[in-house]
């Protein structure tokens, strides 16, 4: 797994490429726990080179939703891929995000 | 020095005088700061000298060599002859004195890094190694203040240890051993040509850096050695600093072989939560053949199935997976298990959807505190019934094969518990006619990896399925365990699999 993070006005991007899992979670959830703690923190999850999710990692995106509702702000996922995509439904995880098709959608919605 | 040569070789000197006065000289002495230290013949006090010659040492006049009552330039040769040799001698003794003095030093260092080795021994971690690292290299070094660190190389927070309470602010401190970092090298201050500033209240400094398995990960500094400090101060630290090398090796090694004991115990405990938990029998329920069992991974995950049966209430089982591994999984299962199991039990007229939703409402608050969540399937069954009534939260896979149609995926109708304050769970329906299949498994089985780190996927498992949908519940079970190991090819289970599988059967 690689990550990657940048931000776009006041949105912190994550791009995560390769498997994402219970060996590769613990620097996404530094970063995620960083993030988080500012307020009204809006945050953009790319999955778009993300070939494959577990449990844990899973279990990592919520907690930085919850982190981000906690403070007023939000965190969006987008681009994701067929096999992640299936998880996110199959577990209704889609319930429970926002997920959008790329990341210009998603930044539009973050953004307004 | 003089004074001592002159006791040693006090025969020498008189055979010199003997042969002056021999060739006629009437007294011969050595003279210094003008007063006699010895001459010949006694009781001549050599008032009137009519050659001198100065015994040098170090091109300084020290003293000088006197006699009376002879004169020619033969003899003031001679006497400079005498006293150049004199002065060579006098050298000679200053070396050996300085070699016997190194000699002291060097076997007293090495008694002291012995003491050194012993004393750090008796610690058993790195913090108090490095508080006596300080002690020790402070009173065989004669420093006056002093600072260790070590950053290692888990992630674990970075240690310094100070001599003497905030001598060194800690950010100069940190300064001065990221400077020995990157140059690999002792840092020696005050010096002109650094970039390092000589630190407030430092006369003189030395810093060097400790090597860890290969790398840099230590260091120590010393600072005000009345007088400054040498060669042999330097070897002296660095030996010190090898000594401390060795011994934070020993102890990384000991951690180590803890921390890994430590995790083998706590796997060995959660392993044993989740299979105590198991239930032990599997129900009989008229109308339906059904099998559960769950194998628990080398890396325990939260795996749990369990069946809840009353005097004339339906059959309610559940499955779930708890994220995270070891004993904390362990611990969050059995709250989440309990949670259903209670429900399930105790409440009047219990449903799939309304245990689901209570459940939610119990565990939500601690699941968001710690930052998991359990995904869960719950079934209900009321013998001779042919349905299946069940909610579904956040759990797959689960696959439903008709036994005159194509198996399916079953999506969920919620999330998982603990991931939104309120359930949506609903009640749904399925049929359970006999050969009718319905397999609930856990993501142990689609996520699982051959040795070319492909997943065994989802779609296999439906194709699997379909294919073992003929024979009986146990039978199902077993080849699904087998055909995932295969594909395995040997490789360790990366996390737990459970699975319940029921069949329809003629009641």
């Amino acid at each position: 797994m690689e990550m990657k993070t940048r931000v776009a006005g006041d949105v912190n991007i994550l791009e995560i490429s390769g498997r994402f899992d219970t060996n590769t979670v613990p620097p996404v959830a530094a970063w995620l726990e960083q993030v988080t703690s500012a307020p009204k923190s809006r945050v953009l999850v790319n999955l778009a080179e993300t070939t494959f999710v577990d449990s844990t990692a899973l279990a990592t995106l919520v907690q930085g939703l919850k982190r981000c509702q906690q403070v007023q702000g939000d965190l969006c996922v987008c681009s994701l891929r067929r096999p992640v995509y299936m998880i996110f439904e199959l577990t209704r995880l889609d319930k429970a995000f926002n997920i959008f098709v790329d990341e210009e959608h998603a930044l539009q919605s973050l953004k307004s | 020095m003089l004074v001592t040569l002159l006791s040693s070789q006090y025969k020498r000197f008189a055979a010199i005088a003997e042969a002056w006065l021999a060739q006629g000289a009437s007294a011969f002495g050595v003279f210094q700061d003008g007063r006699p230290l010895v001459y010949w013949p006694a009781g001549h006090r050599l008032a009137m000298p009519s050659i001198t010659a100065p015994i040098t040492k170090d091109d300084e006049e020290i003293a000088d060599l006197r006699v009376a009552g002879i004169s020619g330039m033969t003899a003031e040769i001679r006497l400079k002859a005498d006293a150049a040799m004199i002065s060579y001698m006098l050298q000679l003794e200053n070396e050996l004195q300085c070699m016997t003095a190194d000699l002291v030093t060097s076997q007293d260092q090495q008694l002291s890094l012995y003491r050194l080795t012993q004393t750090m021994r008796n610690h058993m971690s790195v913090d108090e190694t490095l508080q006596a690292l300080v002690i020790e290299a402070l009173r065989m070094t004669k420093f006056q203040a002093g600072f260790a660190v070590f950053v290692p190389s888990n992630g674990q927070g970075p240690l310094l240890i100070q001599s003497a309470e905030n001598f060194f602010d800690d950010d100069v401190a940190w300064q001065i051993y990221w400077h020995t970092f990157s140059h690999e090298h002792d840092a020696i201050l005050p010096d002109p040509e650094s970039e390092l500033p000589c630190p407030k209240g430092v006369e003189n400094l030395l810093a060097v850096p400790i090597w860890v398995r290969g790398g840099v990960m230590a260091g120590m500094g010393l600072a005000n050695r009345p007088g400054g400090f040498g060669t042999p101060e330097i070897k002296l630290v660095r030996a010190i600093a090898d000594q401390a090398s060795a011994q934070i090796e020993r102890m990384l090694l000991y951690q180590e072989m803890f921390d890994q004991a430590r995790l083998r115990t706590e796997m060995d405990l959660a392993r044993r939560v989740q299979l105590d938990l198991l239930p032990r029998h599997l129900p009989k329920v008229a109308g339906i053949d059904l099998y559960a069992s769950s194998r628990p991974a080398l890396q325990v995950g939260g795996d749990f199935f369990d069946f809840i049966l009353g005097e004339g209430r339906p059959m309610i089982f559940s499955l779930g997976d708890v994220t995270g591994k070891g004993l904390s999984a362990a611990l969050l299962m059995t709250m989440t298990r309990s949670a259903i199991h209670s429900k399930a039990q105790f409440m009047p007229f219990p449903t799939p959807e309304a245990v689901m939703r209570q459940s939610n409402e119990d565990l939500y608050n601690d699941f968001t505190r710690v930052g998991v969540f359990a995904t869960a399937f719950v079934g209900q069954y009321e013998p001779g019934s042919q349905q299946m009534i069940y909610a579904n939260a956040g759990h797959a896979p689960v696959i439903y094969r008709p036994f005159d149609g194509k198996p399916e995926l079953l999506r969920a109708d919620s999330t998982a518990i603990g991931i939104l304050p309120v359930s949506h769970c609903r009640d749904q329906t399925l049929r359970m006619h006999p050969g009718d299949l319905l397999i609930v498994a856990t993501d142990g089985f689609s996520d699982a990896r051959n040795p070319h780190d492909e997943t065994f996927d989802i779609e296999r498992l439906i194709d699997l399925v379909d294919h073992l949908a003929p024979r009986t519940a146990r039978e199902i079970a077993d080849a699904m365990f087998e055909t995932v190991d295969r594909f395995g090819g040997g490789r360790n289970q990366d996390d737990d699999q459970t699975l319940v599988v029921i069949k329809g059967a003629a009641s």
